[in-house]
């Protein structure tokens, strides 16, 4: 196997790799936005900041 | 000499990151359960794992969910509060008082976890480990002595089949 053939190999597993994580990235955003339109109504969870730290205040 | 000493000890707890830590679960924990002092504290996680399939591409998902559990032997309680990896807040608080769930019991395979059962309807199953050493994923604590405690109450005095 000579130099050149490695190289294009390695360029058509770098060109999966791409086109596989591009893809992917596509259809986890369609569902998202799917699950968005058909849940938007939920309320999101309450969420409590950390309070401040009197001791760190103090500092 | 001291590189090749360091790389063969492994990591190494950041005592101080882990006390300041430690103090904020605290706090985060205070604020939203009353009495909160009661509680002995450790730090615990969640884990979801969903399966893909987009046709060519197929694979796992794992969402993982940061919890401040605490613990009350004399009441049999177990209090779980979500948070996230860098502590900035916490959501609301779930109890899972003995005598009001359906079962309890401590799970070895496929994760070592302490799973309760508050009804038929679902379960939660906490991870727990002495350290985790990735601060991304989950928070900075280290709590061997708070781990052997906290599993000596579940398996003594939470369990419940």
């Amino acid at each position: 196997m000579t130099l050149g053939e490695i190289g294009a190999f390695l360029l058509v597993l770098v060109i999966v790799f791409v086109l596989g994580q591009v893809w992917f990235h596509l259809v986890e955003s369609v569902l998202e936005g799917i699950r968005r339109r058909f849940f938007r109504s939920k309320e999101p969870p309450a969420w409590h900041p950390l309070p401040e730290d009197n001791d760190e205040k103090k500092d | 000499m001291g590189f090749f000493s360091k790389l063969f000890k492994g990591p190494e707890v950041d005592q101080a990151k882990s006390d300041a830590n430690r103090k904020k679960m605290r706090l985060l924990f205070n604020q939203v359960v009353e009495n909160g002092d009661r509680y002995q504290l450790i730090f615990g996680y969640t884990e979801d794992v969903s399966r893909f399939n987009y046709g060519f591409v197929h694979g796992s998902k794992t969402k993982i969910g940061n919890l401040i559990v605490g613990w009350n032997e004399a009441e049999e309680t177990v209090v779980v509060v979500p948070t996230v990896p860098d502590l900035s807040g916490c959501g609301d608080l779930t109890f899972y008082h003995r005598s009001e769930i359906l079962k309890a019991y401590r799970n070895k395979y496929p994760t070592d976890a302490f799973v309760i059962y508050p009804d038929k309807k679902g379960y939660i199953a906490i991870n727990a480990y002495d350290w985790l050493d990735d601060e991304s994923l989950y928070v900075y604590v280290s709590q061997e002595a708070e781990l052997a405690a906290f599993t000596e109450f579940f398996m003594n005095r939470f369990t419940k089949k």
